[in-house]
């Protein structure tokens, strides 16, 4: 702990910022990435919320809900937004709205990008902050006013938006126009809350890749830099350039509602409540979605390439052997964020596009399976010859392969628009993309924490918790997706409250092939419903966990208590203002584990090689060195 | 870049001629569009006038980014950086572009509205 | 702590940090005006209206564009000052920079000022309107229009704002509000119009919120005034009752299903399933078990439709109660008589806030917040003190698709049968359209089969009438003593400039539209049935206005922005110049590669949207 103590005697020479500047608005990455975690932790905690509602409303239609689900509101609220007790299925929409969008835009890609890119990214390049603290500070607390205000439209006359997370227009666009002041209505705030959140991400985005470009320590080229680097280089274009195109079109949707325009209103729309409308119509549905798509397929690789960043760390740290494949993976991931951009569409077979137009984003979908595959084949053969150290982040890195790679794999049979046809707005893509979300994503970025937080705190996390926390969610996590498949190839639809009861009331001797295969599936809600809440349950461990650990947990041993190679181990612990107590310089590549030639099996970036070494790469590469980007 | 005193008073020359260019192909776009004897094609707007007012947009365009923005001596870096938005912007206009105008005629739903949207 | 390579560039990318970051941030400007082109693209394709093509008066946006051209010049002439150390010259150069943008801004403003005032309408033939509204007058006034019609005063509302003749008028005999959704301003408007016409608003009946024999609850008497208090307390005491009903009946309907799970009809065993349908021995096991998995699930979904709230009990204060024993009367409704004044109480309408579709004759019409006023309609013409444009393009286009003649469709449109002073326009209009014809074949001759004309009059010279043509034929009209003395004999068009006949603009007419006071323009009093839908020249027209104002808007906001940042280079950037000029420089330099995107988007926004 000599390097802890160093720390703060050398902390002490400089003043010392406030508790507001230091703790609220702090500009050092370290504490915005801290503020982006806790935040995000509780925004995915309340969209977990809305879904176990949600999961009530499917496995016990017509029920009312539980005290222990609802206790929380208002006798007002509930009679405003239950019926007798009951979801009804403008709540339901409400919270399945909400419940995607708390959960991509301000649970995940905070998480994995704000939170896990803020903290680690300028600690791997060896920056002693990003290149613009005071915009970092600006991008999370924009982000924060987004957050809020999005959901502050719960407690709202309207409510919150209920149009889905992609808010198609005209549906959008006709939702919640019975309000008089269209700025106090939710699907209104929706569209405020978002264009603040993609202002924010925008910021935020240019910041990292100014940072990663130009802030880089000596000797750390290219091709030493770190996967995890590679990969925020790469979400922080995907941001910077998928998410001006969805502003635009908030933009306009936000127009629609407030000036009564129809960019995505058609002509003569008439809704039951007001008749024809008083618009003038010839607007196109269909544009919106093209633009909301443009950011939306992009928006998978942001929130999933922090995930397989972090995982791309901790294998090599715990199996003691280099990534296999580094530069395999790094021409995968520009390859996988290129293509990102122009497969958007196949999230709209279903619309009537033409058949070229369709075969050109088949393919390019079918092609972007190719680089995905490089990435996760590439971390298995990582794990090949390994002395494998079952560390919790470890054990949470290795159940992320598996899930992921069903995740990935359920998608290539919705690549097809053949295949659309029937699973089309089902619970198989439900299925699918949660398998990638959740239990590949959030297990990616949970190893991420117990990987760095030593780093953080200076104390390990409790090892039962974390195998407490583990194993239940993944089980767990497994019963509530794995049926969703089923349920979605024998017809189950995605957006059915009351757990598509209305569509059995006539079985079961009806003609109704369908609906009687539904049926013969139906029942899987109640055990989905209960892995889901018993899934909530499994969390507690890892909250109690993160905070205790904190105050008792195992002191580290050194700065390098994983004896990794990357420069955020050379740190003190916990890192001060500025990051390094001296100038980093790079050596060597990242991953140098096991060397034959060293008597350690790790060999970090940041110690100079011995006088008289023979290996010329092993020099600090000289700054002339051209960009490679 | 120019950096040096001597470089930036010839730049300045450039700077003058390019903002004359500017203004001539303002003037120029106008004329083509509002005075009969300029207008090509058909009587009115059509295609033509399009792609030649989009091409007299894009060489203006180009000489603000060449000569004002210097991108005519940038560093590579940045060729990459402003590259990446420009291919993909262009690449959403083309590919939005083509699922409305699709080149196979789709027979499936709504063709009887279509014939409403093509002016006679 | 100190971020390097904030002035100095690093030296294997050759950048400072700034450099780069407004690389990124063009970059992204760039998404976000492709994704907006994107959508300009899409509509004007997939436009199922005629796009307005050249519709915007030219010379404004062309200044515009000198202006902006002219500061990016400017902008670029500052920073090389900078760069050589030239204080002086730098603010000169700069101010001129921020002082175009504030010009720039200025001609922005007229022109979006000018279209907010113009108003337009769709009638339910397609025919479009163009003009501007009359103000509500005393009654006789409108007899007479042109110069003298404007000199009577406007009538004003309660708040004192003159009146459109734009509304949909109605006199409530009764106003039903819907205690959920309450909009105050409303309320307001309803009481202060009430107040000048010196009618009453009471209570239709009572509201009591009590159970029989109970009084703790409030209770509202029939014939309390109708005020933005009252309608608040009883909004309170219902979502009070609303609240404690909702919550008695949660309870109930948790114990009915707690009933309905231990009755034995509920059993959902295979035992049970085996026992309704006893003769499954043929069907193979997997059958069975799909047959079982359906019965259990109808059963099921089936269930709810058995559980009966209000049969269950539950013990509340020691004894076994129903919910009928505990539920509280509800009122969502506050029904108002209106008993009337001296003067006829009636209200003015925002036409988008009634969403009743209008037909003549009306007796119930509900308004956006869900009020529902009872009574008669009052008049709700649309009164058009200057027509300024007619166009038949829309009608033509419908009338086509339906293999109509579209002759034919635009003599049998209102406007043309029912208005003889625009039956006679349009029959001018026909006769300039005809010259207009032989001017373009005397000048360009036929194609090589000799039949076809070589140039033909487009499609909105045949079909559209603007303001420069309108006021042509009323200007005839004028001179000839009315419309029925004149004839197509008196139309002439100007030789080689290829339009329809028309009046030559003034400059001042380019940026404020025609001018009133000097022309003569027609009057014309649309009844409310043959309206479609009207909107001013906003947003809300059509999707090019939409996207027009959406582009130019953000172009706007952009301009706005890069002026704040500049002028603070211009008024700020003294002490980071004394302490270091290249870094003022590195600033202005970046601040004016901003300034250049801003003037790149403009480029292609003009002729895009005034040009084409």
């Amino acid at each position: 702990m000599s390097a802890h103590a160093d720390h703060h005697a050398d902390h002490h020479d400089h003043h010392e910022p406030g508790f507001i500047r230091k703790y609220i608005f702090s500009t050092d990455h370290k504490m915005i990435g801290l503020q982006y975690g806790i935040t995000a932790g509780l925004f995915l905690l309340f969209g977990f919320y809305l879904m176990m509602v949600m999961r009530w409303s499917i496995a016990y239609p017509h029920e009312p809900l539980p005290e222990w689900m609802s206790w929380m509101f208002s006798d007002t609220w509930k009679s405003r937004w239950l019926q007798d007790g009951k979801v009804t299925g403008e709540t339901y929409n409400m919270f399945g709205a909400m419940h995607g969008t708390i959960m991509v835009f301000l649970g995940v890609v905070p998480l994995g990008f704000g939170a896990f890119g803020n903290y680690v990214t300028p600690l791997q390049i060896g920056a002693p902050d990003m290149a613009f603290p005071k915009l970092n500070m600006m991008s999370y607390w924009i982000y924060l006013a987004g957050g809020l205000i999005m959901c502050a439209s719960f407690f709202m006359e309207s409510g919150a938006a209920k149009s889905g997370w992609t808010n198609y227009s005209p549906l959008a666009g006709v939702a919640d126009a019975q309000y008089v002041n269209q700025w106090l209505a939710g699907q209104t705030q929706w569209l405020i809350g978002l264009v603040l959140l993609i202002t924010s991400s925008l910021l935020g985005s240019v910041n990292f890749i100014t940072t990663i470009i130009n802030l880089r320590a000596r000797g750390l080229t290219w091709m030493r830099m770190p996967f995890f680097v590679w990969a925020m280089l790469v979400t922080g274009f995907l941001l910077l350039l998928a998410f001006p195109p969805l502003e635009a079109a908030g933009i306009m949707q936000l127009m629609d509602r407030v000036a009564h325009s129809s960019f995505f209103m058609p002509s003569g729309l008439v809704t039951k409540a007001e008749g024809l409308l008083e618009i003038s119509g010839g607007g196109s549905p269909l544009l919106f979605q093209h633009l909301f798509w443009f950011l939306g397929h992009p928006e998978v690789y942001v929130l999933l390439l922090p995930a397989i960043a972090c995982v791309a760390e901790i294998i090599p740290a715990n199996t003691r052997k280099p990534l296999w494949g580094y530069k395999g993976m790094v021409y995968g991931v520009l390859v996988l964020g290129f293509l990102s951009f122009i497969v958007w569409a196949h999230h709209m077979y279903m619309t009537g596009m033409g058949p070229a137009i369709s075969t050109w984003f088949q393919t390019t979908t079918v092609l972007i399976s190719v680089p995905s595959v490089i990435l996760l084949t590439s971390l298995i053969i990582s794990l090949w010859q390994g002395s494998i150290r079952f560390t919790p982040a470890m054990i949470w890195a290795l159940a992320f392969l598996p899930m992921f790679g069903i995740g990935g794999l359920t998608g290539l049979p919705l690549a097809f628009n053949l295949v659309g046809l029937h699973l089309h707005d089902t619970y198989y893509v439900i299925g699918h993309f949660h398998y990638v979300v959740a239990p590949g994503i959030l297990f990616g970025l949970f190893a991420g924490v117990y990987h760095w937080y030593p780093k953080i705190t200076g104390r390990y996390m409790s090892r039962t918790l974390s195998h407490l926390h583990f194993w239940p969610s993944l089980i767990c996590m497994n019963l509530i997706f794995f049926p969703m498949l089923t349920q979605g190839m024998a017809g189950f639809h995605r957006r059915w409250y009351n757990g598509g009861d209305a569509y059995l009331a006539k079985l079961p001797d009806s003609a109704n092939v369908f609906g009687s295969t539904v049926a013969e599936h139906i029942d899987l809600n109640i055990l989905m419903s209960w892995a889901a809440w018993f899934m909530a349950l499994a969390q507690l461990p890892f909250l109690v966990n993160m905070v205790i650990s904190k105050f008792i947990g195992k002191k580290v041993e050194s700065d390098n208590p994983w004896n990794a190679t990357t420069l955020e181990w050379a740190t003190p612990t916990p890192p001060g203002h500025g990051n390094f107590t001296t100038e980093p310089v790079v050596y060597r590549g990242p991953y140098e584990y096991s060397r034959p030639d060293h008597d350690e099996d790790y060999l970090p970036q940041w110690v100079a090689p011995k006088r008289g070494a023979t290996e010329t790469e092993e020099t600090p590469s000289p700054e002339e060195k051209p960009a490679a980007h | 870049m120019a950096d040096s005193a001597e470089d930036i008073k010839k730049a300045i020359r450039t700077y003058l001629i390019v903002g004359g260019i500017l203004f001539a192909g303002t003037v120029a776009t106008v004329l083509v569009a509002t005075v009969p004897m300029f207008d090509i094609g058909r009587h009115g707007f059509d295609h033509w006038d399009m792609w030649l007012g989009l091409a007299i947009a894009t060489t203006k365009a180009s000489f603000v980014a060449m000569v004002f923005m210097h991108l005519n001596h940038e560093k590579k870096a940045v060729y990459w950086l402003f590259a990446s938005g420009i291919i993909f912007a262009i690449a959403m206009v083309i590919l939005i572009f083509g699922a409305k105008a699709d080149p196979i005629e789709y027979k499936g739903f709504g063709q009887g509205d279509a014939s409403i949207g093509t002016t006679p | 702590m100190e971020i390097p390579y904030v002035v100095t560039p690093r030296k294997d990318t050759g950048l400072n940090n700034s450099k780069i970051a407004i690389w990124l941030f063009l970059a992204s400007e760039v998404m976000l005006f492709g994704g907006l082109f994107s959508g300009y693209v899409f509509l004007r394709i997939g436009a199922d209206y005629p796009w307005p093509e050249r519709t915007l008066p030219v010379l404004p946006g062309l200044i515009n564009t000198f202006i902006l051209i002219l500061s990016s010049v400017t902008v670029v002439f500052a920073w090389a000052a900078l760069k050589m150390r030239k204080w002086v010259q730098f603010q000169i150069f700069m101010a001129i920079t921020v002082l175009c943008a504030v010009i720039f801004m200025g001609f922005k403003g007229l022109e979006y000022s000018v279209k907010f005032h113009h108003q337009a309408a769709r009638l339910t033939d397609y025919v479009m309107v163009e003009g501007h509204i009359d103000y509500e007058k005393p009654a006789g006034a409108h007899a007479a229009h042109g110069a003298e019609a404007s000199e009577v005063d406007p009538i004003r509302d309660a708040s004192g704002e003159k009146v459109e003749m734009n509304v949909q008028r109605f006199e409530p005999a009764s106003i039903n509000y819907d205690v959920a959704r309450i909009h105050k301003p409303w309320i307001e408007k309803t009481l202060a119009e009430a107040a000048v016409a010196g009618a009453k608003l009471t209570l239709a009946s009572d509201i009591d919120f009590n159970r029989e024999g109970e009084t703790s609850k409030p209770v509202f008497k029939a014939g309390s005034e109708l005020s933005v208090a009252l309608l608040e307390d009883i909004a309170a005491a219902q979502w009070d009752n609303r609240a404690w009903n909702a919550k008695w009946r949660t309870k109930f309907l948790r114990q009915a299903w707690k009933d309905k799970r231990a009755d034995p009809s509920s059993d959902l065993s295979e035992a049970a399933f085996l026992a309704e349908f006893p003769n499954l021995g043929a069907l193979a096991p997997d059958e069975k078990e799909k047959a079982f998995a359906r019965w259990r699930a109808g059963k099921r979904a089936r269930m709810a439709a058995d559980v009966n709230l209000e049969a269950a009990t539950l013990k509340h204060e020691g004894r076994a109660v129903t919910y009928k024993d505990v539920k509280l009367p509800e009122s969502p409704n506050a029904i108002f008589n209106v008993a009337s004044g001296e003067n006829p109480f009636s209200l003015r309408l925002r036409n988008l806030d009634v969403i009743t579709d209008y037909k003549a004759g009306l007796t119930e019409i509900t308004l956006r917040d869900g009020t529902v006023l009872k009574g008669k309609q009052g008049d709700s013409s649309m009164v058009f003190h200057y027509v300024d444009g007619i166009d038949f393009q829309h009608l033509v286009m419908i009338a086509e698709s339906k293999g109509q003649d579209p002759l034919v469709a635009i003599k049998n449109s209102w406007i043309v049968k029912e208005n003889p002073e625009v039956a006679k326009m349009w029959e001018l209009h026909q006769a300039g359209v005809k010259l207009l014809e032989q001017d373009l074949i005397k000048d360009y001759g036929y194609e090589d089969d000799g039949v076809t004309p070589s140039r033909v009059p487009t499609l909105k010279d045949r079909y559209r009438m603007g303001w420069q043509e309108i006021a042509y034929y009323a200007e005839i009209f004028h001179q000839k003593g009315g419309y029925e003395n004149a004839s197509a004999a008196d139309v002439k068009i100007e030789e080689g400039k290829y339009t329809p006949p028309r009046v030559q603009a003034q400059i001042m007419e380019q940026f404020k539209g025609p001018d009133y006071d000097h022309r003569h323009f027609i009057h014309l009093t649309i009844p409310r049935e043959q309206v479609m839908m009207d909107s001013k020249f906003t947003p809300k027209w059509n999707t090019y206005y939409a996207i027009y104002f959406t582009i130019t808007g953000l172009h706007g906001l952009h301009v706005i922005g890069g002026a704040i940042v500049l002028a603070y280079y211009l008024f700020c950037g003294r002490s980071m110049y004394l302490s270091n000029p290249e870094w003022l420089a590195n600033r202005v330099e970046v601040g004016g590669l901003f300034w250049h995107f801003v003037d790149l988007v403009w480029i292609f926004a003009f002729p895009i949207f005034y040009l084409m």
